[in-house]
């Protein structure tokens, strides 16, 4: 009995098959070249294969032996399709001889593994109980998500010098060899928090607090991603995680408690301070600064912008970043001078903040020029009805270029 | 003449003329259902039109067996699918659930038309046909008929219980159990009872539930569950006298909200404490977010009854006139507990300091830091 259809052309199907598999196989070759090389990549701050941290440390020795014994049935299954499919090809044999009901066989295939399974899920379930352990905890760093930036505030910790919260955006910094717990929500939609190099991802959830920690070994930048899809920015909201050693945490700590100091008269950073007074602060909040009769400026995100909050700019030119992680505050050449730095320098670089000489103008002058066309946002004032006439990002300000020019003066101060 | 292709669309344009005429008088003549209603009855009455002038294609005089019937029975469920797609379309018009009663309508009448169908070509004999219809229907029609019935039941037991009084609900639910009871008893004594008897037992006793179902519903619910339901859980804010008196003290029981605390403030021998996730030790002040609901735990543990109460800064009342906003929960004796939700859109330097504190207890607060 032949079972083999035969078309047109005198060919089986097989063989057609196998045919534009042939004309095919540069492609493919090709394709599969690249993804190899790729690999190889060296810069990946991404990487989830280099961890940093214990934690991390953690879920890699728990995925590695888990790869390697899923890549290795994987594997072994592959290639016993791939001989079958070859081997037993329909050559128009007659069908062979069905055989049903192998009991060994059968109950030897459900053992094996249900068997590898539970080895997997022993060490799954170690490792997930040893990653929510919370009673060492040693920092607690309020962590909430909104879109599309971070917000961090430290509740005050005498211990490591912190008398008053401090608040921060898009760079967290923690003190290396300490086991931060981050205490994370969300204000408006769910995200989710990953560093990879230092662990792995927890969502924030509007209304909930979930925990996640973090402790780094070495100082150094390690960058992150939201991983939990949350609105047209979504790609855009980056974080990074700033690890200093104590004595530099310190310092940064020390700086971040530092009282406002307002630019002196008759400069362009004090008319850049104007500027600031009357177009950035019904949302912007830098703590100190005052008002003409002395009244301490208190910005309204809540009244403006949907999430209700959006970055303080205190000690803004302390961080690398704006715009929720999207654009450094550093030049390419001064920021790879950050990035690159060992271990012994890094604190001092990074501590440095920007300088006028390092001020990634370009970005900075394009943001402030025109912010939604710099970050895909809900920004338009004439789409705002589904939000109550509130933004859910910084909208054009129609600034003049003299405006730009004396707020980037005045950003400059804020170190 | 009447082919079933033409007695469906006769039904549902016949429907659709009903549906218009009572949207236009009863809801709005010139609202968008009444345009979209106008458009189905259009589109039903063209195709029924062509229908009858084609004949349905002639569709009687097609291929069939001559074991099967020469014409089918007659069938309740073109018009049950019939009405139930004006009901669909009603629905997408008016409310939800008239939406999906048109879509159970409409798989109902589909698979029973379906099935009626395929069991009238079985043979020429109308009763095998229909046991054919049985052996296949039966099984789902039997089990899904009686958890139907059996919501009803509940359902019109429920409302009756809803609308009496606690004392009176007890007393009728032990009378009723024990009518059951008897007549489950009399039942299995008396095997030999005539089944129409006991039809009739059931039927008067169904009646009468679902009637007395009908008239609790008219009637509505007792006086204090009415009171419940407009105390809103999550939107007062009593901090005067206490006028609640069903609000639910022990509402923070819930493992969810549990999950979601930023603290737990506890009231232990005169003094406030607060416990924060992750923070060794007893605090008192706590660190929360700007803008953000923030959610406490309050515990009385103390002899006597007290609230515990939340300062938020100022609330504009007029021009130049503000107020404090303050809120509350209620007062909870030794041994409650209760979730205290609020949100604090300004930082501390703008109204604070915010805190929490226990009214008629001096001297205890918890700082709430808001950075």
């Amino acid at each position: 009995m032949n079972h083999t259809k035969i078309t047109s052309d005198g060919t089986t199907p097989v063989n057609r098959l196998a045919g534009v598999i042939g004309r095919l196989k540069p492609f493919i070759l090709g394709t599969a070249g690249i993804v190899f090389l790729a690999s190889c990549g060296t810069n990946s701050p991404q990487d989830t294969w280099k961890p940093k941290g214990p934690n991390a440390q953690k879920i890699d020795s728990l995925q590695k032996p888990v790869f390697a014994v899923a890549g290795i049935i994987g594997l072994i299954v592959a290639v016993a399709v791939t001989y079958s499919v070859i081997k037993f090809r329909d050559r128009g044999q007659p069908i062979p001889k069905q055989s049903h009901g192998n009991p060994a066989l059968e109950i030897t295939l459900t053992i094996i593994p249900a068997l590898i399974l539970a080895v997997v899920g022993v060490f799954t379930f170690r490792t997930v109980f040893d990653l929510n352990k919370t009673s060492d905890t040693q920092m607690i760093i309020n962590v909430t998500g909104q879109q599309w930036w971070w917000e961090y505030d430290y509740p005050a910790n005498n211990e490591y010098g912190i008398t008053q919260p401090i608040i921060t955006s898009g760079q967290l910094v923690i003190p290396v060899g300490t086991k931060v717990m981050l205490r994370e929500t969300s204000r408006d939609v769910i995200h989710s928090y990953w560093i990879p190099a230092l662990n792995g991802k927890r969502d924030a959830v509007p209304g909930r607090i979930t925990i996640n920690r973090l402790e780094a070994d070495e100082p150094g930048i390690y960058a992150g991603q939201c991983t939990e899809f949350c609105g047209l920015s979504h790609a855009n909201m980056r974080m990074e995680a700033v690890a200093l050693s104590k004595e530099d945490f310190a310092k940064w700590v020390a700086n971040q408690l530092k009282p406002y100091a307002a630019p002196a008269e008759g400069t362009l950073a004090k008319e850049g301070e104007t500027v600031f007074l009357n177009q950035c602060t019904r949302c912007h909040q830098v703590n100190g600064l005052t008002r003409a009769d002395g009244t301490p400026v208190i910005a309204a995100p809540d009244e403006n912008v949907w999430s209700g909050a959006v970055p303080n700019l205190s000690h803004l030119m302390s961080r690398n970043t704006f715009a929720g992680a999207m654009f450094n505050l550093l030049t390419p050449e001064c920021r790879k001078d950050v990035w690159k730095a060992d271990s012994a320098a890094f604190g001092a670089k990074y501590l440095a903040g920007v300088s006028a000489d390092c001020l990634n103008q370009s970005d900075l002058r394009g943001w402030l020029r025109n912010a939604p066309a710099k970050k895909p946002m809900y920004a338009n004032p004439t789409q705002l009805a589904a939000t109550g006439g509130k933004y859910r990002g910084m909208p054009n300000l129609g600034l003049s270029e003299s405006d730009i020019e004396k707020l980037i003066a005045y950003l400059l101060t804020l170190k | 003449m009447f082919t079933p292709g033409s007695k469906y669309l006769i039904a549902i344009t016949g429907l659709s003329a009903v549906s218009l005429a009572l949207y236009m008088l009863l809801v709005h003549p010139s609202a968008i259902g009444a345009v979209a209603l106008i458009g189905l009855l259009t589109a039903t009455s063209l195709l029924t039109g062509i229908t009858l002038f084609t004949r349905d294609g002639h569709a009687s005089e097609g291929e069939t067996s001559a074991a099967t019937l020469d014409t089918p029975t007659s069938s309740m469920w073109p018009l049950v699918g019939a009405a139930g797609f004006t009901l669909l379309l009603v629905g997408t018009i008016t409310t939800p659930i008239v939406f999906i009663l048109g879509i159970v309508a409409m798989l109902a009448a589909l698979i029973e038309w379906t099935v009626q169908a395929w069991s009238e070509r079985g043979s020429g004999d109308i009763a095998y046909n229909a046991s054919i219809r049985q052996r296949l229907l039966n099984p789902i029609e039997y089990p899904l008929l009686a958890a139907i019935g059996i919501a009803v039941i509940i359902f019109s037991f429920s409302r009756v219980m809803l609308a009496i009084n606690k004392d009176a609900g007890a007393l009728t639910f032990i009378l009723a159990a024990s009518a059951i009871s008897l007549v489950g008893l009399l039942i299995s004594v008396r095997p030999q009872l005539k089944k129409s008897i006991v039809l009739t037992i059931a039927v008067v006793a169904a009646v009468g539930l679902v009637g007395a179902g009908i008239a609790s519903m008219g009637v509505g619910m007792r006086d204090e569950l009415v009171v419940a339901g407009q105390e809103d859980h999550y939107a007062h804010k009593e901090c005067g006298a206490e006028r609640s008196e069903h609000f639910d003290k022990g509402v923070s029981k819930t493992i969810s909200a549990k999950s979601g605390a930023d603290a737990t403030i506890e009231l232990i021998d005169g003094k406030l404490t607060a416990h924060a996730q992750g923070i060794e030790g007893l605090q008192d002040s706590i660190t929360v977010r700007r803008s953000n609901p923030i959610n406490i735990i309050f515990r009385n543990k103390d002899a006597g009854e007290f609230r515990l109460s939340a300062y938020l800064g100022k609330t504009k009342v007029a021009d130049g006139v503000s107020e404090d906003l303050v809120t509350c929960t209620q007062l909870l004796p030794q041994g409650g507990e209760q979730w205290l939700t609020f949100k604090i859109a300004k930082p501390s330097i703008a109204e604070g300091p915010y805190t929490l504190t226990i009214p008629g207890l001096e001297g205890q607060s918890i700082v709430v830091v808001v950075p």
